[in-house]
């Protein structure tokens, strides 16, 4: 479990990064903040930087400008230090094929300096988690893609690192085994982990992620809570009403209700489907109140959410960098 | 089929012609020929059939150099596109096997074939210089275009035969070495055993392997051609049944590609536990040492293997004295140690050269290198850490060199003076720190390339080293110290690290940090 002080320190903090190759930007000014204990989403389109800004944080890259601290520790100036706190999983396949599973992580546990004592239950233990522990005498190479990302994601947490950082770790794998590594993410989650997550399933991400970064051009265009980003900002909040049954003249009735801007049934209405425009005077519980008044069977009532790929091409330019 | 073929042989003669690495072998063979020209030269005062001599340097070069080859970059035509996963790929893409074959390894036999043309016009100023007629130049020629085909060949199929281009070249390598060392292997122990051991006939079957193997062995045939002053025949023997057997092997090469390319990768647990825990085990505290010497030198198995065939020849050797009719079961005499020490030296060198070039490429091959530079360890541990894991590799090697040395003290001795041992180390360090940079930029060429710098190289350095050696012993005797051969050594190897080796470290580590970046 993570110590107390990594509750108040930022788990990563980056200001104002940028990074260029051979005089192309790849990145500019970015700033952005993950806590601790938090599943942190990072998404872009290709070539956006994602790889770029993970790559500085895990302490592989130089980056030329700017400052990037991981729970208090500078990149640039105690790299062994963040070494030691993040478990990195790229978005290749770098494995040493000619392995067994065990050997592979029984390696990785060694370089971080777990004695052979602790080696066998660490091993034992994040198998399980991972749940690779009827593979562990097989040979890499013979492993399918998604027990390799098991592996690989077995092998960052070897040395039970506060902060894990992955780059499209479900890249490549069927829908069974993407559902099945989200799971392992929540729980590691659960486990108070910190985990930093680049992908490109942005449905995936917006169920599991409580914080999102989104960054397009090297240029960070959104970061902070996923709630905040998936309201409208700019529209009127907008409410979704099922009701329980069909009624005449309840689309009227509710319209008439005080602070209701517009009503209308969306496509392919059964007629018990309405969404309702609010003015911003008026909040969500007022709203609620004076239309229990009507007596009419509410089966539910939930405010309209963007969906992420909205929000993601909202904030995003067309076509691919050059 | 055609339009594959020429697609994959455009390609590829393309990049070869974009790529910066086969221009710089070019240039740095047409340097040496530079280098062999001035040499003649500076000989053409001294001694006569100067250019006999030039153009038998340049020719013993190029046998080297296409054999090199065979092991590094013939080797991976087909392996390649198995390594990067690719195979099936060409397969998908309506390839047939002989599009294949042809397309990925005709062009580099291409490729290479200007490697020969490009000397043409240097070596006829071998028949200026004297000693040569151009008749015998351009049928030695043609005995390298053979023994090219041949190799190139060899290596294909070897290429199709594995699975990874390491197996292959180990294959290509154990072939090749077969070629050049087991006439030899074969006439000393006939002519050491005892009269009537063997039948007439058992004796004739087992005479002959080496008399086939000189049918097309190039250095016999280059001994033939440049020591015949009379009619030159062109397209000799060794010629048509090298470019028979090429073409045998490439037939066969296409009919297996199928056969042996299906995928290697089979789920399930790896060999036998007990087994793969003896020859594995746990990881050290050094893992990555562990690592290296388990998974890339082979490992324990590998180590005994090395320990028990050193132990062999060096029986071997002292049998064959025994036959002579020596009767010490420890000690060399005379011939048999220094060749004994000669060859244990070469083993050594080729094994650190082979490690050199290999450590560090391995792992950019498997892309584990950003992987590896995770770890909470500095980039010059890690490097510390590799070279530690190939030097335990190496001790089976040193072992035999040293007993040897010491079995056979007074012949080597003799032979070999200490300035002659601390050369060899120098130029040993600094080729295996000129294969490990050129590892980080090439693909398969570190090892040809190596070889190319090290040959001039070692001529720069031993003049160097031998003037040092002189002076300091000389200093040092003057100031009544002893044990002056050590001090000159101890200085040597100082300036030598100072001066070459650290520049190359650093050179090594600031490379090493940018290729994890990615």
């Amino acid at each position: 479990m993570p110590d107390v002080t990594t509750q108040t320190v930022p788990a990563i903090s980056v200001s104002n990064l940028s990074h260029s190759f051979k005089g192309h930007q790849a990145l500019s000014q970015v700033t952005f903040c993950v806590m601790p204990q938090t599943l942190h989403g990072f998404v872009g389109p290709n070539g956006a930087g994602k790889t770029t800004t993970l790559k500085a944080i895990c302490t592989l890259l130089k980056p030329s400008w700017g400052e990037i601290q991981v729970f208090g520790n500078s990149v640039r100036t105690d790299p062994i230090a963040v070494r030691r706190r993040i478990g990195f999983m790229p978005d290749h396949f770098s494995m040493y094929r000619q392995m067994t599973v065990f050997e592979y992580l029984d390696f990785f546990a060694a370089a971080y300096g777990l004695r052979l004592a602790q080696r066998d239950q660490v091993i034992n233990d994040v198998l399980t988690l991972t749940d690779m522990d009827g593979r562990r005498n097989d040979l890499i190479s013979g492993l399918s893609r998604g027990m390799q990302q098991r592996v690989s994601l077995a092998r960052v947490l070897v040395h039970d690192p506060d902060l894990l950082l992955l780059d499209e770790p479900a890249s490549g794998l069927d829908p069974r085994a993407r559902i099945e590594l989200m799971e392992i993410l929540r729980e590691l989650r659960r486990m108070g982990k910190t985990v930093f997550i680049s992908s490109h399933i942005l449905s995936e991400l917006a169920e599991l992620c409580d914080s999102v970064t989104i960054i397009d051009r090297g240029q960070v265009k959104f970061s902070g809570p996923m709630d905040v980003l998936l309201e409208s900002p700019e529209e009127l909040p907008t409410y979704n009403l099922r009701l329980a049954a069909v009624f005449d003249n309840a689309m009227t009735r509710i319209r008439e209700l005080p602070g209701v801007d517009d009503i209308k049934e969306p496509e392919f209405a059964t007629g018990r489907d309405f969404n309702i425009q609010l003015t911003p005077s008026l909040s969500a519980n007022e709203f609620l109140k004076s239309l229990l008044t009507l007596d009419l069977p509410i089966a539910s009532f939930s405010q309209q959410r963007r969906h992420l790929n909205q929000a993601f091409m909202d904030l995003t330019t067309r076509g691919v960098r050059t | 089929m055609i339009s594959g073929t020429l697609m994959l042989f455009n390609w590829s003669l393309k990049m070869d012609s974009k790529s910066i690495y086969p221009h710089v072998i070019r240039a740095a063979f047409s340097f040496l020929m530079f280098f062999f020209i001035s040499v003649a030269f500076a000989d053409a005062f001294g001694t006569s059939r100067t250019g006999l001599r030039y153009f038998e340097s340049i020719c013993f070069l190029n046998v080297l150099l296409i054999t090199v080859c065979g092991v590094s970059y013939f080797v991976t035509a087909v392996t390649e596109e198995k390594d990067a996963g690719s195979f099936a790929l060409l397969r998908l893409a309506g390839m047939t096997a002989l599009s294949i074959t042809l397309g990925k390894s005709t062009s580099r036999l291409v490729s290479s074939l200007m490697l020969l043309v490009i000397q043409m016009p240097f070596t006829f100023l071998a028949i200026t210089l004297g000693g040569v007629l151009w008749q015998q130049i351009i049928a030695s020629y043609f005995a390298l275009a053979a023994w090219m085909a041949l190799v190139a060949n060899l290596a294909l199929f070897c290429s199709v035969r594995c699975t990874t281009s390491g197996r292959a070249a180990g294959m290509a390598g154990s072939v090749l070495a077969i070629l050049f060392f087991l006439p030899n292997i074969i006439n000393g122990l006939l002519a050491a055993l005892p009269a009537g051991l063997l039948s007439p006939t058992a004796s004739g079957l087992i005479s002959s392997i080496p008399e086939t193997i000189a049918r097309f062995s190039i250095l016999d045939r280059l001994h033939e051609l440049l020591q015949t002053d009379n009619t030159v025949v062109f397209l000799g023997q060794q010629f048509w049944i090298s470019m028979t057997i090429s073409a045998v092997l490439f037939v066969i090469s296409t009919l297996t590609l199928d056969f042996w390319s299906a995928p290697a990768d089979v789920a399930g647990p790896s060999e036998n536990a007990s087994i793969r825990r003896w020859s594995v085990g746990r990881s050290w505290q050094l893992a990555i040492m562990w690592k290296e010497f388990i998974f890339f030198t082979g490992g324990r198995s590998f180590f005994i293997a090395k320990l028990i065939g050193g132990g062999f020849v060096f029986a071997g050797f002292i049998w064959l004295q025994r036959s002579n009719g020596y009767i010490d079961y420890f000690t060399l005499r005379g011939d048999n140690a220094w060749i004994a020490f000669q060859t244990a030296a070469a083993f050594l060198a080729l094994e650190v050269l082979l490690y050199s070039s290999g450590c560090l490429f391995y792992e950019i091959r498997q892309s584990t290198q950003s992987t590896l530079a995770a770890i909470p360890i500095s980039g010059v541990r890690v490097l510390l850490e590799k070279a530690g894991g190939c030097l335990i590799a190496l001790i089976p090697a040193v072992f035999w060199l040293c007993t040897i040395a010491i079995s056979g003290y007074e012949a080597v001795a003799r032979e070999c003076s200490m300035t002659m041992v601390i050369s060899f180390l120098i130029v040993l360090a600094f080729s295996s720190h000129i294969a490990v940079i050129l590892s980080l930029y090439t693909r398969w060429a570190a090892l040809p390339l190596t070889i190319l710098i090290s040959a001039p190289a070692f001529f720069c350095l031993a003049a160097p080293i031998f003037g040092l050696t002189a002076a300091t012993n000389a200093l040092a005797r003057s100031q009544h110290i002893e044990m002056t051969m050590l001090v000159s050594a101890f200085v040597n190897l100082f300036w030598t690290w100072l001066f070459i080796l650290l520049p190359l470290q650093l050179w090594i580590r600031d490379r090493w940090n940018d290729i994890s970046q990615f």
